[in-house]
């Protein structure tokens, strides 16, 4: 009942004032500076100089680190270690294991790759948590973004939590008729078919009653509809959109740059 | 069997605490209906009867078992649980199967798993339906299974959560039937209701429940009849009762017939003088 419908995280910043557009866009630029950037650091600089103290301006640093340290870092740290050993460049060796060569070049590119997967996902982490997913999408979609993605996207921010609210109800109730959910591990996958037969057809009959409540509302006109939530998109998230997409061009022009 | 609750307090993990020191006992072969306010705490309640949920302070007992020390699974041969969605528990192939599931649960001899299992579908009207696939009945029927595969599983203590809500005239007259005769092989029943007609006719005892707390609780014709009360619970007794109250009959009336008895008596009253 009181699941979060997303990562947002509701406060009051700078941040959380911008544009959804604007976010996006910021979002996607750290991805495209961090991998086209033919300076070697780059991607490690927007970690430390523009991630990290943007999560504090946007007053989000506790669940963004708390994200980084449970999902981000032990993503990056396997992706180091896999390319680091199995990445056949270079030839200054520092050490072997068994037949697995790693060199300074090969560890000197994992590290580079683990922080540019470290900014992708932390950027669209940081996105997701000040930025309301409806917020977003209502944003898009009135820049001309098809309704039927959008739908697509909310509703199964939405759907998720309420599926979990009906599986914890259904549980309940087959407990309640001496269902052992408790005990061996055979018992328990015997009890699995009464858990899911409801579950399945509650789902699919609400997935038919949503449909035919959009469509009640008009969702499929082709008229321009009006909304009752306005997003604000001020002058300085257009400036700041234009920065980031120049700066975008820019290192994709020093990378391409013949040197 | 006996319910018994001493100081019962539960706090939501949210934070939310929906029962704020609850303390009653229900007799074994009483019927209670629980009502209140949506928010009240009734269903969180109910819940620790059969240890869905537990006390985060108090206890609970069903006859000489603290639900702190049984599984739900466990609790389940003393305390039967209708849900109010039939959907949400509904899964079998037939309506047959449906109703063997409980008490094969329970592990009854298969004897005493068909005897139950005829009870139950001949008390809830179902006999001719066994073959029928649940989700080919309409929602009313579907609710009677729910019912009977609760009811077949022979528990001392049923708990219904809104029994006829969404239910037309004749399917709630089938659930006071079903109700009765529970009632009649010394069953407690436990009900959560916002029919309020259905609490009056049905129940001997009425709880009134308001932000966790027992507001009222006692002999229905008593409760029913303390309108301002049960206002702040947005509880409004029966038509019939407040009927009975504007008419200035001395006693509170719940049904029908107790209606047109004083109608009777205070027209005869008048006459005479």
């Amino acid at each position: 009942m009181h699941e979060r419908l997303s990562f947002y995280v509701k406060r009051n910043s700078v941040i959380h004032d911008l544009n959804p557009l604007t976010k996006v866009i910021l979002t996607l630029a750290l991805i495209l500076i961090a991998f086209t950037s033919p300076w070697y650091w780059t991607p490690h600089l927007l970690v430390l100089v523009a991630i990290i103290p943007l999560s504090f301006i946007g007053k989000v640093a506790p669940e963004f680190f708390r994200t980084a340290i449970r999902i981000i870092l032990p993503a990056a740290g396997f992706l180091f270690l896999m390319q680091a050993f199995f990445q056949p460049v270079g030839d200054t060796v520092i050490f072997k294991f068994y037949f697995l060569d790693v060199t300074q070049e090969s560890l000197m590119f994992a590290f580079r790759n683990a922080t540019r997967v470290i900014v992708m996902v932390s950027a669209f982490t940081f996105m997701l948590l000040t930025t309301h997913p409806s917020e977003l999408m209502s944003d898009l979609t009135r820049r001309g973004l098809p309704g039927q993605f959008a739908y697509v996207i909310i509703s199964t921010l939405q759907i998720l939590p309420q599926m979990q609210a009906k599986a914890q109800t259904i549980i309940s109730a087959q407990r309640s008729r001496g269902l052992d959910t408790e005990s061996s591990f055979l018992k328990r996958m015997g009890s699995l078919s009464p858990l899911i037969g409801p579950l399945v057809f509650g789902s699919l009959a609400e997935v038919e009653e949503r449909a035919i409540a959009i469509e009640a509302r008009g969702f499929t006109s082709k008229k321009v509809k009006t909304s009752l939530h306005e997003i604000p998109d001020h002058s300085s998230d257009k400036i700041i959109r234009w920065g980031l997409v120049i700066l975008v061009i820019l290192s994709i022009a020093l990378n391409l740059w013949p040197s | 069997m006996k319910i018994e609750i001493n100081n019962l307090r539960f706090t939501y993990p949210t934070g939310l605490e929906a029962l704020r020191g609850i303390s009653l006992t229900i007799e074994a072969g009483e019927q209670v209906a629980i009502v209140g306010q949506n928010g009240a705490g009734k269903t969180t309640l109910v819940r620790h009867f059969n240890g869905l949920l537990q006390p985060t302070v108090g206890s609970v007992l069903i006859g000489d078992w603290d639900t702190k020390k049984y599984s739900v699974a466990k609790l389940a041969s003393r305390v039967g649980y209708v849900f109010q969605n039939p959907d949400e528990q509904l899964f079998s192939k037939d309506v047959g199967t449906e109703v063997r599931f409980g008490p094969r649960n329970l592990g009854y001899s298969k004897e005493k798993i068909d005897e139950l299992v005829t009870r139950a579908l001949a008390l809830t009207e179902l006999s001719n339906k066994t073959e029928t696939n649940p989700y080919d009945l309409s929602p009313t029927w579907r609710k009677m299974v729910a019912l009977a595969s609760v009811i077949a599983m022979d528990t001392p203590i049923v708990i219904f959560d809104e029994p006829t809500t969404g239910q037309d005239a004749v399917n709630v007259a089938r659930i006071a039937h079903v109700i009765a005769k529970l009632r009649r092989e010394g069953k407690t029943v436990v009900t959560i209701t916002h029919d309020i007609d259905f609490c009056a006719e049905n129940f001997e005892r009425v709880i009134a429940l308001a932000s966790g707390q027992v507001l009222l609780d006692g002999p229905a014709r008593e409760i029913l009849g303390q309108e301002e009360i049960l206002a702040q619970t947005y509880v409004d007794p029966p038509q019939l009762t407040r009927l009975g109250k504007k008419l200035g009959f001395k006693e509170t009336v719940r049904s029908q017939e107790e209606f047109l008895n004083s109608l009777k008596n205070s027209i005869d009253a008048s006459q005479s003088k």
